[in-house]
C-alpha cells in the first residue's frame, strides 16, 4: 500500500532520473533549449511569488538582466569566480528591487504595472546608453564560464558545453526551487496565500500587506537575478534586447496560462508553451501571433490556468457520473476583489 | 539661436502626434477602464495603411489617411466587441488581451509588409516652408500639424457640444450613473474605442511619410503615449493635450542636444516621479477612496 | 478611561456626507449595538474605526491612543479586529487553516525561521491556540472541511473564530446574523455572548432586531450619518425619532 508521501517521493525520483538521462538523448540545439527552459522555470516560479501578493509587475525580466549584467561585470572586471558572482548578483537584484519597492508600492493596481514598466525600461535603456560599463547596444561579450576545481586537479574544468552546463543549471535551479517550495509551505507561505485570496481579511488580523509585498518582491528578485547569472555565463554574451518588454510578456503568458494558485502552475505553463514554441520553430514568423492568440484564449476561457484543468476535468467527470457537484465559488484570480469599499 | 527655433518648430509638430495618440489612449481608458497596450500597434497599422493605399495603390494622400482611419477604427471596434467588452469588469484581463492583440498585429504587419521590413513612403507634399532665416518646416510636417490640430479641435467640439459627446463624458465619469440615465454603455464603448483607435491610426498615417514604416514602430509610440497620459492624468483629455505639448518640447529639446535614448530615459523617470507624487497627473481629479 | 472613544467623526464621499460629527464611547466589557436603516453609515463607521478608511474630521482613540491615521493591520496589532459584512473567509482554505491565519500576530515567522523551521515552540503554541479557538466556536468537528463547503451558520462562526484568533480586545461584528434562520440566529447569539463573557468588548452592527435587543445592553441608532439616540433597548424601542427613522425609510 503506497501512501501519498511515498508516491510523491517516488515521482520525484523518477522525474530526476528522467532529467538526468534526458540531455544525452537530445540533439545539440535541443540541449540548449533544455537549459533555457530550466532557467525560465526559475524565472516564472519566482515571478509567481510576487503575484501571490497581488503585484503583477513588468520589471521582472529587467531584473533578470540586472542579475545577468551584475554577474558578468563582477566576473569580467573584478575577476571573481562564478560561484561568487552568482549569489552576489542575486543580492544586487534584491537591493535594486528594494530601492524601487518604496516608490512602486505606493502605486495602486495598474499604476504599479505602468510604473514598474517605466522603471524597468529606464534601467534597460541605461544599458543601451552607457557604453561604459554596460557595453551599449551591443552589450557585453566574453563573459567567462564557470570553473570547477577540486584538490588534485591540475587544471580547472571550464563548464561551457551544453551537457555539463545543463547539470550545473539543473542543480542550481533545483536548489532554488526547493527553497521556494519550503517557503511556500511555511508560515510565510500561508500568509502570502491569505493575501492572495483575501487581502482585506488578512489585513484585519494584523497582516501588514506592504511588508509582505516587499518580502515577496525581494525574494523573487533574488532568484530571478540568479537566473540571469546562469543565462549570462552560458551565452557568454548579453545585450539589452534580451531583456526587453517582449520577453516580459512571454513570462506573463507562461504564468497566466499555467496558473498561479499552485507552485507547479507556472512550471506547467512555461514547459508546455516552450515545447509548443519549439514545434512551431518552422513557423518562426507566426510565433508571436500564436502566443498572442494563446494568451487571449487563455484569459477568456481558462483564466485559472492549466493547473486548474485537473480539478475542472474532475468536475466534468463527476457531473457525467451524476455525482453531486460542489459549488466552487473561487474568485477570479485576476479580478481585484471588490470589497465593500 | 536658429537651432532653438528649429527645435521649437520640430517640437510643435511632435506635439501634434503625441496629442493624438494620447487622446486616443485616454478615450479608451476613460470609458472602458482598460489600458490598451496595443495602442502603438494601432498607430503602426495606420502607417501601414497609408503605405499600402498611398504609395502602393496610388490613392490621393488625404484619402489614404481617411482609409487608415477607417481601417484602424474597424480593428478597434472588433477589439472592443470581442476582447474588451467581456473584460469590462476585469481591467487586468483587458490589458492582457490588448497585449495579445499587440503580438497579432505585429505579425500581420510582418506578413503584409513582406520581408524587407522597413517601408519608405514618399512625402505627399515635398518641399519646405521657410519660417525665418535658417528655420525650415517641411510641408509634409506642416500638413501633419494642421491635420492634427483640426482633428483635435473636432474631437473637442464633439465632446463638449454634441449630445453623444456628452454621453461619452458622462460614461467616463461614472459608468453606473450613465447607465441609469439610459445611456447604452455598449454603444458608448464602441464609440470611444472606434474614436480612440481611429485617432491613433490617423497619427500613424500622418507619420508614415516622415519616418520608416516597420512592424515595431509602435514600441516607442506606446512609451511616449504612456508618459504623456500619466503625466497629464489618465482620465483627463485636456491634461493629455497639455502634457503632450510639454512632453513634445521636452523630448525634442533633449533629443536635439543629448540624444533620443537619454530623452526617453528621462521621460520615464519623470513619469515615475509623477506616479509617486501625484498619480492622478497634472489635471486628473482625485478619486475618493 | 473608555476602551474606545469616537470623537467628532465626519466622513464625506464626494458630495455625500456619510457620517456627520459622530461621537460616542464604549467601555471595556460592553456589548454595544449599532443599528439603523440601510445606508445609515454603520459599515462606514466600522471601517473608519478599524483603519480601512480615513475620516475627513475627527479622532478615534483606542486605549488612550489616537489611532485615527493608522492602517488596518496596525490597528489589529493593537487588539482591534473587525469582521466583514458579506461572509468573508478564506474560502479555499480549510477551517483549520482559516483560523491558523488568524493567529498571525503570534505566529509570525521571518525568512530565516520560515526556511529553517527554528521556531518550533512558537508554531506549536499556535497549533494549540488554533485548536482552542475552534473548540470555543464549536468548529472542531469541521476543522478539515473547506470553508466554502460550510453551512451559513458555521461560516459566520468561522469568521468570528478567525477574528478571535487574533486575540482582540475590541471586536467589531458587522452584521453576523444576516440571512440566518431563527435556529442559526439563536446559536449565533449564544456564541456572541460566549465571546463577550470571555472578556472581549464587542460592538455589533445588525439589522436583526431580535438579536440586537436580546444581546446588547446599550444601543446606538444611526440614520443618514447622524447619531439619533443612545440608550437601553427599552429606551430605544420607545424613542419616537427612532421609530420615525425606521418607518420613514420603508
Amino acid at each position: 500500500m503506497i501512501n501519498k508521501r511515498t508516491s510523491k517521493a517516488l515521482g520525484l525520483i523518477a522525474l530526476f532520473a528522467f532529467l538526468i538521462v534526458l540531455p544525452f538523448t537530445l540533439k545539440f540545439h535541443q540541449q540548449d533549449f533544455l537549459i533555457f527552459l530550466i532557467i525560465n522555470i526559475l524565472v516564472v516560479v519566482s515571478y509567481r511569488l510576487m503575484t501571490l501578493t497581488g503585484e503583477w509587475s513588468l520589471i521582472h525580466v529587467v531584473l533578470m538582466g540586472v542579475g545577468a549584467y551584475s554577474s558578468a561585470l563582477l566576473a569580467k572586471k573584478l575577476g571573481l569566480s562564478f560561484w561568487l558572482t552568482m549569489p552576489l548578483s542575486g543580492i544586487i537584484c534584491t537591493l535594486v528591487a528594494f530601492l524601487f519597492s518604496f516608490p512602486l508600492f505606493r502605486m495602486k493596481q495598474f499604476y504599479f504595472l505602468i510604473g514598474s514598466f517605466a522603471a524597468g525600461e529606464a534601467i534597460r535603456l541605461s544599458w543601451v546608453y552607457f557604453k561604459v560599463p554596460f557595453g551599449g547596444p551591443k552589450g557585453l561579450r566574453y563573459i567567462p564560464s564557470p570553473k570547477f576545481t577540486f584538490p588534485g586537479l591540475k587544471e580547472a574544468i571550464e563548464i561551457w558545453e551544453p551537457i555539463p552546463y545543463y547539470f550545473l543549471t539543473l542543480t542550481v535551479v533545483t536548489l532554488c526551487l526547493w527553497i521556494l517550495y519550503r517557503l511556500e509551505n511555511s508560515r510565510i507561505g500561508l500568509t502570502l496565500h491569505s493575501i492572495h485570496w483575501r487581502d482585506v481579511l488578512a489585513e484585519s488580523v494584523g497582516i501588514n500587506i506592504w511588508r509582505y509585498k516587499t518580502l515577496a518582491f525581494g525574494v523573487a528578485s533574488f532568484f530571478v537575478g540568479i537566473a540571469g547569472a546562469l543565462l549570462a555565463h552560458y551565452l557568454g554574451t548579453i545585450n539589452p534586447n534580451q531583456f526587453a518588454v517582449g520577453i516580459m510578456v512571454y513570462v506573463l503568458i507562461w504564468v497566466i496560462v499555467g496558473g498561479t494558485a499552485t507552485f507547479a502552475g507556472p512550471i506547467i505553463g512555461v514547459t508546455v508553451l516552450s515545447i509548443v514554441n519549439e514545434w512551431f520553430r518552422a513557423f518562426e514568423i507566426w510565433r508571436p501571433l500564436i502566443y498572442g492568440c494563446i494568451l487571449i484564449i487563455s484569459i477568456m476561457f481558462l483564466p485559472e490556468g492549466l493547473e486548474s484543468l485537473p480539478s475542472k476535468l474532475r468536475g466534468v467527470i463527476n457531473r457525467l457520473l451524476g455525482k453531486e457537484e460542489i459549488e466552487v465559488n473561487v474568485p477570479e484570480r485576476m479580478e481585484k476583489e471588490e470589497e465593500v469599499f | 539661436m536658429e537651432v532653438v527655433f528649429q527645435t521649437c518648430v520640430n517640437a510643435l509638430v511632435a506635439s501634434g502626434f503625441f496629442a493624438l495618440t494620447a487622446v486616443g489612449l485616454v478615450l479608451i481608458f476613460g470609458v472602458m477602464g482598460i489600458i490598451n497596450f496595443a495602442h502603438g500597434e494601432l498607430f503602426m497599422v495606420g502607417a501601414y495603411s497609408v503605405w499600402y493605399l498611398y504609395s502602393i495603390s496610388g490613392w490621393p494622400f488625404f484619402l489614404a489617411v481617411v482609409g487608415a482611419l477607417v481601417i484602424v477604427a474597424v480593428i478597434g471596434l472588433l477589439m472592443e466587441r470581442g476582447l474588451f467588452r467581456p473584460m469590462r469588469n476585469n481591467p487586468l484581463g483587458g490589458l492582457i488581451n490588448s497585449i495579445g492583440v499587440l503580438f497579432i498585429l505585429q505579425v500581420v504587419a510582418v506578413k503584409v509588409g513582406g520581408l524587407g521590413l522597413m517601408k519608405h513612403v514618399p512625402p505627399a507634399f515635398p518641399g519646405v516652408v521657410q519660417i525665418i532665416e535658417g528655420v525650415v518646416l517641411s510641408k509634409q510636417r506642416l500638413v501633419a500639424l494642421i491635420v492634427s490640430a483640426v482633428l483635435l479641435l473636432f474631437i473637442w467640439l464633439f465632446l463638449t457640444r454634441t449630445k453623444l459627446g456628452w454621453a461619452l463624458r458622462a460614461t467616463a465619469q461614472d459608468r453606473e450613473a450613465a447607465a441609469l440615465q439610459g445611456i447604452s454603455i455598449n454603444r458608448i464603448s464602441m464609440l470611444a474605442m472606434g474614436l480612440g483607435a481611429g485617432v491613433a491610426g490617423v497619427a500613424g498615417a500622418l507619420m508614415a511619410p516622415l519616418t520608416r514604416v516597420q512592424p515595431y514602430m509602435g514600441h516607442s509610440v506606446i512609451i511616449a503615449a504612456f508618459i504623456v497620459t500619466i503625466v497629464g492624468g489618465l482620465g483627463s483629455l485636456s491634461g493629455a493635450i497639455l502634457a503632450a505639448v510639454l512632453y513634445a518640447f521636452f523630448h525634442t529639446f533633449v533629443t536635439t542636444y543629448f540624444g533620443g535614448i537619454i530623452a526617453t530615459i528621462l521621460g520615464l523617470l519623470i513619469m515615475l516621479v509623477v506616479l509617486i507624487i501625484k498619480p492622478t497627473g497634472l489635471m486628473g481629479t482625485q478619486t475618493t477612496e | 478611561m473608555a476602551l474606545l472613544e469616537v470623537k467628532g467623526i465626519t466622513k464625506r464621499f464626494g458630495g455625500l456626507v456619510a457620517l456627520n460629527d459622530i461621537s460616542f464611547s464604549v467601555e471595556e466589557g460592553e456589548l454595544r449595538g449599532l443599528i439603523g436603516p440601510n445606508g445609515a453609515g454603520k459599515s462606514v463607521m466600522f471601517k473608519i474605526i478599524a483603519g480601512f478608511y480615513r475620516p475627513n474630521q475627527g479622532q478615534i482613540v483606542y486605549q488612550g491612543e489616537d489611532i485615527t491615521s493608522q492602517g488596518a493591520s496596525a490597528v489589529a496589532e493593537r487588539g482591534l479586529v473587525r469582521t466583514f459584512q458579506e461572509t468573508t473567509l478564506f474560502q479555499e482554505f480549510t477551517v483549520y487553516e482559516n483560523v491558523l491565519v488568524g493567529c498571525h500576530l503570534h505566529a509570525r515567522s521571518n525568512l530565516f525561521t520560515a526556511l529553517f523551521r527554528t521556531d518550533k515552540d512558537r508554531q506549536k503554541a499556535v497549533v494549540t491556540k488554533t485548536s482552542e479557538v475552534l473548540e470555543f466556536m464549536g468548529l472542531t468537528d469541521r476543522k478539515d472541511q473547506l470553508a466554502l463547503n460550510l453551512p451559513l451558520g458555521s461560516q459566520r462562526a468561522l469568521a468570528v473564530a478567525i477574528a478571535l484568533a487574533a486575540e482582540p480586545k475590541l471586536l467589531l461584528l458587522d452584521e453576523p446574523f444576516a440571512g440566518m434562520n431563527p435556529e442559526e440566529t439563536f446559536q449565533m447569539m449564544d456564541l456572541v455572548r460566549k465571546v463577550q463573557e470571555s472578556g472581549v468588548t464587542i460592538i455589533l452592527v445588525e439589522h436583526d432586531m431580535k438579536a440586537v435587543m436580546g444581546l446588547c445592553e446599550k444601543l446606538m441608532v444611526l440614520n443618514f450619518g447622524q447619531l439619533l439616540a443612545t440608550g437601553s433597548p427599552k429606551e430605544i424601542r420607545s424613542n419616537n425619532r427612532v421609530i420615525e427613522a425606521y418607518l420613514g425609510s420603508v
